[in-house]
């Protein structure tokens, strides 16, 4: 059958950007700026969409321009590689250097769109993070900067396909030629055909419980990120052939209890560094920790209690900075951050974000021709600033070499399986509510995966896994388009999330954040090593690869 | 000192206001807007009343912290043991 005849609308371009984030929007921008056609495809709307859309309050790790490799070095093997944030240790370093290098020039590249990155005096205020390895992170009024970026989107004729999920790649071998789309107001189904391909729609939330105030109805978290992304980029570039890398290791962070939120520049106190404690008062720095809970020194409190009245009026300002919506809910709570203090959730797994992501090279692309990823969606390395430079970079690099690749071939066969796929949840009658089955992976992940793993648990987590697959997904139901799109949404949760249970299998050792009961202790084999995934002849294949070597004569050439 | 208090009752009784907050709801009834564009109209005004350039504050403050978290270090130390080593 003819495309035109499978597909309610066929559009052709040169890049597809997929996701209207922080990064996917500058990225799109960047590519049009040069001269290219550029498609965004937004699941919701760019402008207030994503974990960026109440705003954020920093641009992290903020350093001046003209790093070389031996400085980058000298900070590493001083500090380590906590210097550079989450997930440090598992980037390619050269690739790392790259995104620190790039980030004044990506804030000047931002200011050119219309993005606030000075502060009221017309400086740059920073907030030096004395105890984050001496980088420093930018305080910003970010409030509207997903309607500034999408604005300047829209203006320089980036095709901005709102309301519009990517469902699957299609490829031609090892080449990713487009997508297969779903509008989630119309319900049209639709093939996009591109040159080439950018995966931007960050990290993968949704497998663990979040400590929401009512757990069991309420799935969606809102305060910090990734709020609750479904892994859309990493589930669909991992069908198509692409590595994904460190899919064993999900973080475990900041969270509080009860909905409340204190942002970025609140947990860092503006400078000032909050007061965290135990359960009867006792301030530590170890206030979190596993160590500590297993000593029965939890529920662990944050505290803002000890900020003279100007620092309680600069966290007011990161509030409406980044959280709006957490005045609201702090005052109907009868909350009163001079007088009460945070519950911090207990310390486990809650997302894969940092080091989980898809594998590319020095240049954000992956092993397949014509897709690459950036921002969250990438494995090692994440932060705001580094959304905005591998973007950046990204969109500087594409334009060199689009006249390179061919032009797409897409295979009607393919096409139409795929929308046999995405349309079955439309015919299903009495079937399966998606989050049904997304509440019952989510408990699968906490009784078999949990924050201390085993063989034995992993194993029938694993099993609960394939059982829940063969008998529900084909049976989940949708009476809408958007219903749809969460229909499609638990089809790539699956997929990610027996990804990780095979990754945590993998890893036989306990080291960081990552614990396994049989084997406690750190195996030194796995030094250096980061584990990649690849799905071939429909097997996961995992593959332990070790990280290069930095490049010392690397030298960043800016147009 | 006990953190009894913090989860009892009263927590929820108090009532607490947020002065921008407060601001904000003002403005946006007053001007029938969004809290979004009430927010763009009076955050700066609110921020000038914040000592952002007063440096010897805020070096002052961040100093003081500074040695209290050392302080704590040392005492997390005392109390838990060395740090668990990653």
């Amino acid at each position: 059958m003819s495309l035109d005849k499978i597909a309610n609308k066929i559009v052709e371009t040169d890049v597809l950007v997929v996701g209207g984030g922080i990064a996917g929007l500058p990225c799109a921008h960047k590519l049009a700026e040069r001269g290219l056609n550029v498609v965004m495809a937004e699941k919701a709307k760019s402008d207030r969409s994503g974990s960026a859309g109440q705003g954020i309050d920093h641009y992290s790790g903020f350093m001046p321009e003209g790093m070389t490799p031996t400085q980058f070095k000298e900070i590493w093997d001083k500090m380590g590689p906590g210097a550079f944030f989450g997930g440090a240790d598992f980037s390619p370093p050269t690739r790392l250097y790259r995104t620190m290098l790039g980030r004044k020039w990506a804030s000047d590249e931002l200011e050119k769109m219309g993005v606030p990155m000075k502060w009221d005096d017309g400086e740059y205020r920073v907030i030096d993070i004395k105890y984050h390895g001496g980088w420093k992170s930018l305080r910003v009024h970010w409030m509207n900067v997903k309607p500034i970026m999408a604005k300047a989107c829209r203006k320089i004729g980036v095709n901005m396909m709102e309301r519009t999920m990517i469902t699957d790649l299609l490829t031609d071998g090892k080449r990713v030629v487009g997508a297969t789309a779903l509008n989630t107001r119309t319900g049209e189904f639709i093939v996009i055909k591109a040159k080439a391909t950018v995966m931007a729609t960050g990290a993968f939330a949704r497998l663990y419980n979040p400590e929401t105030a009512q757990p069991w109805k309420y799935k969606f978290r809102y305060h910090w990120c990734p709020a609750s992304v479904s892994g859309d980029s990493w589930a669909m570039a991992y069908r198509a052939g692409a590595e994904l890398g460190n899919m064993e290791q999900a973080e475990r962070g900041y969270r509080f209890r009860d909905d409340l939120a204190l942002s970025y520049g609140n947990v860092r106190g503006d400078g000032l560094e909050s007061r965290r404690l135990c359960w009867d008062g006792t301030e530590t720095r170890r206030a979190g920790s596993v160590e500590l809970a297993r000593q029965g020194m939890d529920p662990f409190y944050y505290s803002l209690e000890h900020l003279p009245e100007d620092y309680h009026k600069r966290i007011e300002v990161a509030y409406v900075d980044e959280r709006l919506l957490s005045f609201k809910v702090a005052e109907e709570r009868g909350f009163n951050p001079k007088t009460h203090r945070y519950e911090m959730m207990e310390h486990r797994p809650n997302q894969l974000n940092c080091p989980p992501g898809i594998v590319t090279d020095d240049n954000w692309k992956t092993n397949l021709e014509g897709l690459y990823a950036i921002g969250d969606t990438v494995a090692g390395n994440h932060n705001v600033a580094a959304c905005a430079v591998t973007a950046l970079l990204v969109g500087e690099h594409l334009p060199n070499v689009i006249g390179s690749i061919p032009d797409p071939k897409v295979d009607e066969a393919q096409v139409e399986a795929q929308k046999e796929v995405d349309m079955l949840p439309l015919k299903v009658k009495d079937g399966t509510e998606p989050m049904e089955l997304e509440c019952a992976i989510r408990y699968a992940v906490e009784r078999y995966v949990g924050s201390f793993r085993s063989q034995g648990k992993l194993q029938e987590g694993l099993r609960r896994l394939s059982s829940l697959r063969k008998r529900f997904l084909d049976e989940l139901q949708a009476s809408n388009p958007h219903f749809q799109m969460r229909a499609i949404e638990i089809r790539n949760i699956l997929d990610l999330t027996r990804l990780h249970m095979k990754a945590c299998l993998e890893r036989k050792e306990t080291r960081g954040q990552f614990v396994r009961l049989d084997y406690p202790e750190k195996d030194p084999q796995y030094d250096n090593l980061v584990m990649n995934m690849c799905l071939k002849d429909g097997e996961d294949i995992i593959e332990w690869k070790k990280l290069p070597e930095l490049d010392m004569n690397y030298k960043e050439e800016r147009k | 000192m006990a953190n009894y208090g913090h989860t009892s009752e009263a927590h929820y009784e108090d009532k607490f206001e947020f002065p921008l907050w407060k601001i904000i709801q003002e403005y946006a009834k007053k001007h029938d807007c969004s809290y979004v564009d009430a927010s763009e109209a009076v955050l700066s005004d609110y921020v000038k009343t914040i000592k952002y350039d007063d440096e010897e504050f805020e070096n002052k403050c961040v100093e003081i912290r500074h040695k209290e978290l050392e302080a704590v270090s040392k005492e997390d130390e005392a109390k838990f043991g060395p740090r668990l080593k990653p």
